[in-house]
Formats: structure tokens, C-alpha cells, sequence
């Protein structure tokens, strides 16, 4: 069992590895990330997740629910610190499976990866009573410069294909389905692995011929806790043009036209006040028209036709993203044009929300990969010609997964329940 | 809700072209994030922003910066597992304990600037100061000023007014409303021993010198009470206590622990011999969806239950609460209304410029399970 190894077990079991180790775990996380771009490439199959908050024992959830690494393939949209409890081992686990899977786990740059921040929001204090000292805290801030601001998922499958058996709580295999409807879109699944719902794929034809249907063809998604009557909002994609998925944790900047732009930018710093890299790190998309100013006060709004645009002119399918707490863990909005994904259950473990990841599959014809396009801008015309000549390309196929938070007292742990604030 | 004002944000912005790059326009931010704002604050910027879990795990007790009143209550502090000989259930210690909570975020509140109170870090022991999260200052700071405000109005007619504290602990606001001139007369009902503690505190002199009057500190009493047993009681029994002036009763989160018909009787108590009664209540509400059922099971595991919450669980259920006990006019509004529509905008610029607030949906959600709710007897008295 090597060094890494080792330590990879011991933050599984949710304890801090010494200084000495962290240190050097970091300086080869950086040898290895410093070789990224600033916009990774990853090809499906994929399974992306957003914001994890520091709450370890949901991470581990995530993992039972979503398959282990390096079995399942892994993109983190950033968010890994501050909050919850454990940033510290949350973060050094993730960056220990980077280092160990290089191909099976991207870790891209969320708003709290950065010095002021972690300074306000609790990374800094939880690495100065874990260690001692802000050592770790350093090297860890270190590693956030060198994170890339973004991810192109490729080759994802436009037909969702049956979910490999994993492992369950109540039984070491479960039984997943075997036969999956070629025109489902969209499948929600419970963190056991049983459909919650589906959407199947609008036919083009029908789009055409009544637009309206659009907005009635999707189902409710009844994803919430049970009982709390919650669902996630998502119906089936108007005209998901072929093409690529952008990953980026908050979202777009008035500063980026192109895919190409994020490229160009000198990521290796702290975490700007203002510009674009702040901008695809803070920004949100909302109900309005073009840019709008960010109550959080970083970043901007941006409407549904600045989505579109960016992605048809980047010949996207869709851009994932995380940095909202979704109450039931994943919202498309803007015609499926982008999803955001929210990984933390319990959210500060006083939301009661539920959390999602997301599935991308591979498509095993090849088919996929020809229809798409990397991102570049010029490939093709995103698909407005097609849709009016109703010829749609389809938009990937969605598999989400829904998950609670983990049980307090599962594990073996002792029973540290965290205490959430509230006004008294 | 944040989407509608939003909505109105950006339309009503104006955008000014940008450095020109691609056809992009930059709209210009009238507010600029100073994240380091917080950092420049060093009182309490260097203590742990999160509990101590290990001290939880000794003492058996979850709760944050519980240990003020070790020094000072006997069997009131982190002893619910140590000493079984606790003077008090530990139901009731809980409740005791929020006032150290509140006391806690008020002065975290202080130090991050969003609120004036030089009182505030004289009760709250230098161990137990802890720097809370923006979200819980930005909470703490919209319930004070909505409380002041309403306060403000009660006080704003002409003729002699009398407030009444039930549950007061800790807080200052009789301090500050005596510090700025205000002549009312003030009264604080609390469990006797939180109310030594206080005493001891004003008797030290540290307040009555901040207030920096002539005068001093004059027409305020602080009354030892369990509030269950005041129907046994007569106004004369409280030192002071006037039945003939208008009276503002506030509960900041106190009724809320209570039994719905012991509320019910603190309440009666008042009517039945003030013929000029206001009352202002912050109180949690909305226990049906799920950050609320969440609310009440961590809550409940730290031991500290809220019956009201259950019978109460609508702003308008609160609304016919109080209108079903004499109050000719009621009005409420949830704590996320409050800091949209009662906090001016340059008021809330700078507030947003002392921290940055990193989930605005996170605030919406937990703003919007606490809610101030006032009303009036008398029509002339007390009205928005």
C-alpha cells in the first residue's frame, strides 16, 4: 500500500493526515494541475456533481450513491470548502483521488476556493484548530490557484443507457433497470437506484407543429423529501442542439463571448474581485433579460438569452453548473439550457434540502461524439437551422440521482452532530 | 421573490458600454464586494468561527458558546450530563441558553459593523465571543432594526410610554433607547437568575457610564419572573410597573418556548389591565416545508422546543393569534420582506459592503421562517 493509499483510507475515515503529508500531497496536486488548461476536457461517461460544502459525510453518500473511484468517472464543479464541518478531509480526499485517478476525477475552481473567503466562511478556522497553525490552510489555498475555471465534456450519449448495479445500503447489490425506453431524456433516480421519474424527448415534429408544448411535456418531478411534496424542475429539452456540456461552477461573464476566452485568462491567481474569472465563478442565471446586478455582490444575473446565445454560438448542449442551493438538488431552467446541480443535502445541515449528481453516459454507437463539436466557435450553426428544418439534435441524455443527507450516526462515527445556528 | 426584485435590478440599472470587448456590454456595479471589511475587524476575526466539536463531545452539550454563565449561574451552564443535580430540566436550560446565543450574534454583529451597540460586549464573556457567519449577522441586524423601528413609532407620540421586555436577558435596547435620550420607562421580565446576572452587569457601572447621561440609567426595572407563574401575580407586584400609561409589550423569541396557553395568559395579563397595550412578537414560523422540519428537529435535539411554532404556522395564523386576543389592529411581515422592503438601499449598500453574503437563497430561506408580528389595542398609539 503506497503512501497515498494510506492516506486516502484515512481520510475516508474522516481523519486529517499529518502536515508533512499535506504538504506534499499538495505540491504534486499542483505539478499535475499546472499541466490543465484553464477549460478541461473530459469525455463521457461522467458524473457531475456540484457543491459539497465541507459536509464529509454526505460526500461519502455521494460516493455509495454514485459509484466509488475510480469505478465512476468524476467532475467537481468547485465548492468543496467552508460551512460544513470537515473541509479540511472533504478536500484532501477529493485532491488524494485526483492525484491518484488523474483521468477519473476533475476538480474544478468554486467561489469558496479562495483565501478571502475561506477566511470569512470557516476553512481557515477549521485548518487552524485541526493543525495548529494556517500551514495547511496555505497549501491548500496553493492548490485553489491552480484549479481550472471550467470543464467541455464530450462525447456524451444522447440515449441514457441502463445504470450499472451498485452497492446499497440494505443490500450489497440492488436490482437497476434493465430495459430503458430509447426516447427518455431525462431519468431521476433515488439514491437506491429506483426511478423516481422520467422524461422522454420531444419529437421534433411536435415541437413544430405546437410550441406550447414545450412547457407542458415535462412531468413532476417529485424528488423532495418525502412528504415535503418538493420536485425538481425539468422537462423535456425544446432543442438541445448537439454539441458539448460546459462545467463551470457559478456561470457566465459579460466578458466571455467564447470557450475560447476562458482559455486565454491567467488563472493561476486568488480569486478576483471583478472580471471574468470572478464572473464564471459567482455569477447566476435568473428571470430576467441579459445582465443583471448580483445581490451577492460579485458577479452578475444572466438571462435565458444570453445562455442561449453562449451556447449557440459555442455550439453547446447545455452548461452545468453549481453555486444555488436547489431544494431538490438539480434545476434546468431556460429550455434545459442549463442545469444547476447541488451536492450538499441538508445544506449547513439546517436547509432540509436534497441533493443531486449527474449522470452523462456514453454512447456506445459513436454516434455522439460525430454530432458534437468541442466548444470551438464555427463548427456549425447550433441548430437552429435544424430545428426549423426539423432535423432537432437531441441534447444529452440526464440521469440524475437524488440523495438525503447521510444518516448521523451510520459509520461508526460518533454521534458529532454538527449545530446549525439559528436566531434565538 | 428574490427573482422579482431582481427582475427590477437589473431593469432599473442602467448599463453603461463596457471596455468595448466582442459586442458585450459590462454593466457597472454599484456595489463593490469589500470581503476584506471582515478582516479588518480583529476582535473576533481570529476565533473559531465554528463550534468546538470536541467540547460538545465532553460536555454532552452541543450548544455554541454555551459557557458564559459557568462563572455566574450555579447548575446554569454546560452541565446537563455532568451534574445530575442540575437545578433546572434540561428543557429549560436550553431555553436558558439561547439568550447566551443571542447575546453571542448580537455582539458577532457588532464587531462586523452592522450594528451600532457599545452595550452589547459587556454580556457576553471574552471566552464565548464568537465571529458568526454573515448570513446569521445579516439576521440578527434586520431583526433589531425592525424591532427598533416598530419601537421607534410606539415611542413617537407624545405622552409618556412604558415598554415591557418579556423574556429580556441579555439585550440591550433599553440601554440604547436611554443612551439616545428616550425618557420611557422600561421594564425586562426574566427567570431570576438570568436576571442576578444582568443586575450584576448594570450594577458594575460600565452601563450607566456608556449611557453617559446626567441622569444615568433612571426608570428602568428588571423584574425576576417565570413567566408561567404571572398569573398569580398583580401589576403592583412589579416595582414601577404602570397600568395607565401606553405599554409596548416586545417578546423577541421568548413566548415562542412557552406553552400556546401560558402564552395566551402572559399575554391576557397585559390586556386585562393596560387599556393602551402594543405588542411586538419575533417568532420562527412556516414549520411545514422542509428547512422548517429541519429547524424544529435540530432545535429539538439541542433541547430547546417551541410549541408556538406548531400552532403557529402561517404569518397569517400569527395575525389571528393576536387578533383573537383584543388587539383591534394586527400586522406582520417575515424577516427576508423586512430586509427587502424596510431596509433603505443605501442602508442595505452598506451593509452588503461589510460581508459578502455568499448564498442569497440560503438567506431567503432562512429569513423567511422568522417573522415579526405587532399589534395595537388602541388605534391612536401604535400603527405602521
Amino acid at each position: 500500500m503506497s503512501d497515498l493509499d494510506r492516506a486516502i483510507a484515512q481520510l475516508r475515515a474522516c481523519r486529517p493526515i499529518p502536515e508533512t503529508q499535506v504538504r506534499e500531497l499538495c505540491h504534486k496536486a499542483r505539478e499535475l494541475l499546472i499541466e490543465e488548461g484553464n477549460v478541461v476536457t473530459v469525455t463521457a461517461p461522467v458524473t457531475i456533481c456540484g457543491d459539497i460544502h465541507g459536509q464529509f459525510h454526505d460526500l461519502m453518500e455521494l460516493f455509495r450513491v454514485g459509484g466509488d473511484v475510480p469505478d465512476t468517472n468524476y467532475l467537481f464543479m468547485g465548492d468543496f470548502v467552508d460551512r460544513g464541518f470537515y473541509s479540511l478531509e472533504s478536500f484532501l480526499l477529493l485532491l488524494c483521488l485526483k492525484v491518484r485517478y488523474p483521468d477519473r476525477m476533475t476538480l474544478i475552481r468554486g467561489n469558496h476556493e479562495s483565501r478571502q473567503i475561506t477566511t470569512v466562511y470557516g476553512f481557515y478556522d477549521e485548518c487552524l484548530r485541526k493543525y495548529g497553525s494556517a500551514n495547511v490552510w496555505r497549501y491548500c489555498c496553493e492548490v485553489f490557484d491552480y484549479l481550472a475555471l471550467g470543464a467541455i465534456v464530450l462525447g456524451a450519449s444522447n440515449q441514457l443507457q441502463p445504470s450499472a448495479p451498485r452497492r446499497t445500503r440494505a443490500h450489497d447489490l440492488d436490482t437497476t433497470q434493465e430495459h430503458i425506453d430509447p426516447d427518455t431524456e431525462i431519468e431521476v433516480l433515488n439514491s437506491e437506484g429506483n426511478l423516481i421519474s422520467s422524461v422522454k424527448r420531444r419529437s421534433p415534429e411536435a415541437l413544430l407543429a405546437s410550441p406550447e408544448i414545450g412547457r407542458t411535456n415535462g412531468i413532476s418531478v417529485k424528488s423532495g423529501p418525502p412528504g415535503s411534496g418538493a420536485s425538481g424542475d425539468s422537462d423535456g429539452t425544446v432543442g438541445n442542439p448537439g454539441g458539448a456540456i460546459l462545467c463551470v461552477h457559478g456561470g457566465l461573464s459579460p466578458l466571455i463571448g467564447t470557450v475560447d476566452k476562458i482559455r486565454l485568462l491567467d488563472r493561476k491567481q486568488e480569486v478576483p474581485h471583478e472580471g471574468a474569472m470572478c464572473d464564471l465563478l459567482w455569477s447566476d442565471p435568473d428571470e430576467i433579460d441579459g445582465w443583471g446586478l448580483s445581490p451577492r455582490g460579485a458577479g452578475f444575473l444572466f438571462g435565458a438569452d444570453i445562455v442561449k446565445e453562449f451556447n449557440h454560438v459555442n455550439n453547446l448542449s447545455l452548461i452545468a453548473r453549481a453555486h444555488q442551493l436547489v431544494m431538490e438538488g438539480f434545476k434546468e431552467m431556460f429550455d434545459n439550457q442549463i442545469v444547476t446541480v447541488w451536492s450538499a443535502p441538508n445544506y449547513c445541515y439546517r436547509c432540509g434540502n436534497v441533493a443531486a449528481i449527474l449522470e452523462l453516459g456514453v454512447d456506445g454507437s459513436g454516434d455522439s461524439t460525430i454530432a458534437r463539436s468541442n466548444g470551438e466557435v464555427g463548427r456549425s450553426d447550433g441548430g437552429i437551422m435544424k430545428e426549423a428544418n426539423g432535423t432537432l439534435l437531441a441534447g444529452p441524455a440526464r440521469r440524475y440521482r437524488v440523495f438525503q443527507a447521510a444518516p448521523q450516526d451510520s459509520r461508526g462515527m460518533p454521534a458529532k452532530k454538527p449545530v446549525a445556528d439559528y436566531f434565538l | 421573490m428574490g427573482l422579482a426584485r431582481n427582475s427590477k435590478i437589473a431593469k432599473t440599472t442602467p448599463l453603461t458600454p463596457g471596455s468595448g470587448i466582442g459586442s458585450t456590454i459590462y454593466p457597472t456595479r454599484a456595489v463593490r464586494l469589500t470581503f476584506s471589511a471582515a478582516l479588518r475587524r480583529p476582535q473576533l476575526s481570529d476565533m473559531a468561527a465554528i463550534p468546538n466539536l470536541l467540547t460538545g463531545l465532553r460536555g454532552g452539550s452541543r450548544g455554541r458558546g454555551r459557557g458564559r454563565g459557568q462563572a455566574n449561574i450555579p447548575g446554569f451552564s454546560d452541565a446537563s450530563s455532568i451534574n445530575p443535580a442540575t437545578r433546572f430540566p434540561r428543557s429549560e436550560q436550553a431555553i436558558r441558553a439561547t439568550d447566551t446565543d443571542a447575546a453571542v450574534s448580537r455582539l458577532s454583529a457588532v464587531c462586523a459593523g452592522y450594528l451600532e451597540d457599545p452595550f452589547a460586549e459587556h454580556f457576553v464573556e471574552a471566552a464565548s465571543a464568537t465571529r458568526r457567519l454573515p448570513i446569521i449577522n445579516r439576521g440578527t441586524y434586520t431583526r433589531t432594526s425592525a424591532i427598533d423601528r416598530l419601537v421607534d413609532l410606539f415611542l413617537a407620540g407624545s405622552g409618556e410610554r412604558q415598554i415591557v421586555s418579556l423574556g429580556a436577558g441579555t439585550d440591550t435596547r433599553a440601554f440604547r433607547l436611554r443612551a439616545r435620550g428616550e425618557r420611557v420607562l422600561y421594564h425586562e421580565f426574566d427567570f431570576p437568575d438570568i436576571c442576578a446576572v444582568k443586575k450584576s452587569r448594570v450594577d458594575a457601572g460600565a452601563i450607566v457610564k456608556l449611557i453617559d447621561k446626567q441622569d444615568g440609567l433612571t426608570d428602568y426595572h428588571i423584574h425576576s419572573l417565570d413567566l408561567r407563574t404571572i398569573a398569580g401575580k398583580e401589576a403592583t407586584d412589579f416595582e414601577g410597573l404602570r397600568i395607565n400609561i401606553p405599554t409596548l409589550v416586545i417578546s423577541e423569541c421568548c413566548l415562542c418556548y412557552l406553552k400556546v396557553e401560558i402564552t395566551e395568559e402572559v399575554i391576557q395579563w397585559f390586556i386585562k389591565r393596560m387599556p393602551s397595550l402594543s405588542i411586538i412578537l419575533y417568532e420562527p414560523i412556516r414549520v411545514d416545508d422542509p428547512f422548517g422540519q429541519q429547524m424544529v428537529e435540530n432545535l429539538a435535539s439541542r433541547g430547546v422546543v417551541m410549541p408556538t411554532v406548531q400552532k403557529y404556522r402561517t404569518l397569517k395564523d400569527q395575525e389571528e393569534r393576536l387578533a383573537k386576543l383584543a388587539f383591534v389592529g394586527v400586522s406582520s411581515e417575515s424577516t427576508d420582506k423586512i430586509w427587502d422592503r424596510w431596509i433603505d438601499e443605501d442602508e442595505k449598500e452598506r451593509v452588503n459592503a461589510l460581508e459578502g453574503l455568499d448564498e442569497v437563497e440560503e438567506w431567503n430561506l432562512l429569513a423567511s421562517h422568522y417573522a415579526v408580528i405587532w399589534g395595537w389595542t388602541d388605534e391612536s398609539i401604535f400603527q405602521k
